[in-house]
């Protein structure tokens, strides 16, 4: 029996080694060996293609890997765009449409197979402009493309042909009028339109920069062999395992030499103009589980955590101030941070639905608004963590309700009523049962649910949940079947912009006005405001959309989150960013965590 | 027996077309459209067109249909829609994690159920029976997850006797798998005894172990040597049976331990309306309890004479 267990032993032994080699650390603190970040993966990533990538899962590796033109200022708030690759930020030519691009000199791609000798070559202009022609490639990317459509001159054409040509196109027998390359280190872009929205593209991960060589040498396989020019290479790569980024100490980039106003205060500054990145290697574990993520950080197993709805009473409290905290037990062990989302929350009321035409429908729409106490909402059902909205963009972007001056409707069950009556429905008397579909059958959006039927019912309104699958709500929403949808938008970029265009009605269903709201007024202010830059005149028209937005109520808008989470107290550099959400580049770990 | 086996696998066929149509029309009709759950809820129509026709959805489906019956005769799943890995190497990879998860336990629970219902049996309406069977109807009242939950909680975090969670390929990876093991025995034992007690006891109402008796054999002899070998078809059908769902794992486990094997490929690929990952899986299951029961009925002529294949 003995010798047959251990035979069983080396069986299973034997089957374990034909696995996908996926690991996970043991041992979760560094003494003097190197310094090692351990970072959970919630979800599994999807693909390291950069213009395929469409998940944030992806997105978390890609931005390590690899480099973009721009990116996100890591410490200034409201986030700001900060050149990268680039020497500076892109110079605009006097035509207004046409921007100069500078890149660094001296930047090199990881060393790989693909290039000769193996080593990695410098970065060129021609790099940059095939990454866009590659991003605009009908062949390649279908997913995040929308996000560059009709910005730059000849570059829908170029996605055409290559639709029209198929997966052998030469993109160098199809050049881009509006990608001019000056010199081995400069190119131009001539974008179609002088808008301040135009380099926001430049930033995200899905046009990162990638080598000619590597995408043709790997083919199909690219996604599994990254080559960059950003902060880590891949060690290990495992899907479903622990991915392992190693520190790539050829690395351009430096530390930010300036930040918000009490950076400093807090140490974020201690590394101002330092090269990164500072760890060795990130380790990051799949674990899908919050209990077995929650367990492992609290051994020190992993460095950085969020903390979900279910632990934060535990963990965490809201003081009297609105000030967020660690319980006494565990402020002795680790650091914590609050950072506000990137996201709206909101209603969206279909106007093609009877109930809510005319005047009638608006004072109808006008009394759920009275109706429902959105602070309670936040404090009962989300730990607190939330902002209530009064306009609709979230308050860490320009623009926001602070910089415009600006309220929306507070719970006032009075003047629900009024309205009610004013609808033509007394007490409710009358008036059907209202329905209300959500995307999913979560026991988060039951709850919620319930929360707005008891204040909708404490008016005389009647409402009722249905909880869809994604795809039959979306079939709902698409085919106008719908009354009211529980909906949210996450920024693409930080700009009151990409709020605002939620109600322009060009783009009602499929596009992102799931209301069809046509607001002629609406439509001429969003138009302006396209094309012009921050600064009180843009905020003047904001807040007359705001207004708008308040008197006819096409959506109610709700909240926007708050992004909570804990980290041992021997990480340094750590400030969230909702843009630049695994920007290992700039932490570093000192000494061991306290235990 | 050859002819048998012929006419049994020729009899596989229609139960294949038959799993393989009901899982087409279930995957295609009822569930998420994957595309739209790739793409999110502003996809532009021309994204939606074009990621169809990228999957091969924009075929008519009895094209597809046919495609998919090319994939089984060919076990050629193409690849996944939202990674586009090979499924082939994909399902390889993670049936081996899983079994690596999943055998070690099977056999040794096996085995020590076995011999645990054996002994209840034996004291049967004894105090040690009742109270081994009240032990066991308990346990199968818990759910799994509260296994996992209080397993990994108490043993891997608060007495650190296990790894929290993981998983490493080679000797390295054992340490990984003890805690798994530890809870597949322990919720596998409940059941499995209180079957396999069932059986051991039907048996004692035999003719023959009265007969046994009457010839003056112990009352060991006979639990040992008679009533054992003849309870063992109704144990190997369970056994045997068994053996195509630890290919697919233990899911649960396999999301709470981070072990990448397929019953964790198959839930993420139900999260993300994976259909390729889903329908090659299904039918491979289909297959393979298919094949593991014409198995059984091979295994019941070796160990029961009595027992005729024609």
């Amino acid at each position: 029996m003995k010798h047959s267990m251990t035979g069983l032993l080396v069986i299973a032994a034997m089957l374990a080694g034909c696995g996908d080699g996926a690991g996970t650390p043991t041992a979760g603190f560094d003494g003097d060996g190197p310094k090692i970040f351990y970072d959970r993966r919630g979800t599994a990533h999807k693909t390291l293609d950069p213009p395929r990538q469409f998940d944030s899962a992806s997105a978390d590796i890609i931005m390590n890997v690899y480099d973009t033109l721009l990116e996100y200022h890591y410490l200034a708030r409201p986030y700001r765009m900060a050149p990268n690759l680039l020497s500076e930020l892109p110079e605009k030519q006097e035509d207004g449409k046409t921007y100069v691009f500078r890149l660094r000199k001296g930047i090199h791609f990881h060393d790989d197979a693909c290039f000769e000798g193996g080593k990695g070559r410098e970065l060129v202009a021609d790099d940059a402009i095939y990454s866009i022609q590659r991003f605009a490639d009908a062949n390649v990317n279908i997913k995040s493309w929308v996000l560059l459509a009709g910005y730059i001159e000849g570059l829908d054409d170029f996605r055409d042909k290559s639709r029209a040509v198929g997966k052998d196109i030469d993109y160098a027998a199809q050049p881009v009028s509006g990608l001019r390359k000056l010199d081995s280190h400069s190119f131009e872009v001539e974008f179609t339109r002088d808008t301040p929205l135009a380099l926001f593209p430049f930033a995200m991960t899905s046009l990162s920069i990638v080598p000619r060589e590597a995408v043709e040498k790997y083919g199909e396989d690219f996604a599994q062999h990254p080559v960059g020019t950003g902060p880590f290479t891949i060690k290990r790569f495992s899907r479903r395992g622990t991915m392992i980024l190693a520190r790539n100490p050829n690395y351009h980039g430096t530390y930010p030499a300036e930040g918000a106003p009490d950076d400093a205060e807090n140490g974020l500054l201690a590394y101002a103009g330092r090269q990164t990145p500072f760890l060795d290697e990130v380790h990051m574990p799949l674990i899908e589980e919050a209990q077995p993520a929650m367990l492992k950080f609290r051994k020190a197993e992993l460095d950085w955590i969020g903390i979900n709805k279910d632990d934060f009473p535990n963990m965490a409290y809201k003081a009297e101030d609105g000030s967020f905290h660690l319980k006494d037990e565990y402020a002795r062990l680790y650091h914590s941070y609050v950072e506000p989302g990137l996201s709206a929350e909101y209603f969206s009321f279909n106007l093609r639905d009877s109930l809510w035409r005319g005047e009638k429908g608006k004072a109808l729409r006008q009394a759920i608004a009275w109706s429902i106490d959105t602070p309670a909402f936040i404090e009962l059902l989300s730990n607190g963590r939330g902002l209530p909205m009064a306009t609709i963009v979230p308050q860490t972007i320009a623009g926001n309700e602070n910089d415009i001056g600006f309220s929306y409707y507070q719970q006032d069950r009075e003047k629900a009523r009024q309205k009610l009556a004013e609808a033509g429905y007394p007490e409710g008397r009358g008036l059907p049962e209202i329905h209300f579909e959500y995307r999913s059958a979560t026991k988060d959006a039951r709850q919620g649910f319930e929360f707005i039927r008891n204040e909708l019912a404490a008016v005389g309104i009647r409402a009722k949940a249905n909880f869809n699958t994604f795809s039959a709500f979306l079939k709902k929403i698409e085919s106008g079947n719908f009354q009211v949808a529980s909906a949210g938008w996450a920024a693409d970029y930080p700009d009151g912009e990409n709020f605002y265009q939620l109600l322009y009605s060009p783009n009602k269903t499929p596009g992102p006005n799931s209301s069809t709201f046509n607001h002629p007024e609406y439509d001429a202010l969003y138009e302006q405001i396209r094309s012009m830059p921050n600064g009180p005149e843009r905020f003047a028209i904001f807040r007359r959309m705001s207004e708008i937005i308040k008197d006819e109520v096409p959506l109610l808008l709700r909240f926007n989150g708050l992004a909570f989470g804990i980290y041992q107290r021997n990480v340094r550099n750590l400030k969230r960013h909702m843009l630049v959400e695994k920007a290992y580049k700039y932490l570093d770990k000192v000494g061991s965590p306290v235990l | 027996m050859g002819a048998y086996v012929a006419r049994r696998l020729l009899q596989m066929i229609p139960i294949i077309l038959g799993v393989a149509g009901l899982v087409f029309v279930l995957f295609t009709t009822v569930g998420e459209d994957p595309v739209r759950v790739a793409l999110g809820q502003h996809a532009t129509p021309e994204a939606i067109a074009e990621l169809r026709a990228l999957w091969g959805l924009d075929q008519p489906m009895w094209l597809q249909f046919v495609d998919f019956l090319r994939q089984i005769a060919t076990f050629d799943y193409g690849r996944s829609f939202n990674t586009g890995e090979p499924l082939s190497e994909m399902f390889r990879q993670g049936a081996l994690v899983s079994l690596s998860l999943t055998v070690f336990p099977y056999v040794l629970g096996t085995l020590t159920n076995v011999s645990i219902a054996l002994l209840v049996a034996y004291y049967r309406g004894s105090l040690f029976d009742r109270f081994s069977t009240a032990i066991f109807v308990a346990s199968m009242s818990i759910s799994y997850l509260v296994y996992i939950i209080a397993f990994q909680y108490l043993l891997a975090y608060q007495a650190g006797a296990f790894p929290i969670n993981g998983y490493e390929s080679g000797w390295s990876g054992i340490p990984y798998l003890l805690l798994p093991w530890l809870i597949i025995m322990v919720v596998t034992a409940g059941p499995d005894i209180r079957i396999y007690r069932t059986v051991f006891l039907d048996e004692t109402r035999a003719d023959y172990v009265r007969t046994a008796f009457a010839k003056g054999a112990s009352e060991a002899a006979v639990i040992f040597r008679h009533i054992l070998k003849n309870a063992l078809i109704p144990i190997l059908t369970h056994v045997v049976i068994g053996i195509p769902f630890l290919i697919l794992g233990a899911f649960l486990m396999e999301r709470f331990f981070s072990i990448p094997g397929v019953g964790d490929i198959m839930i993420t690929a139900i999260h993300n309306g994976d259909f390729p990952i889903l329908k090659g899986l299904t039918v491979l299951i289909a297959i393979a309890y298919a094949l593991f029961n014409l198995i059984t009925d091979l295994l019941y002529a070796v160990v029961d004479p009595r027992v005729q294949l024609s």
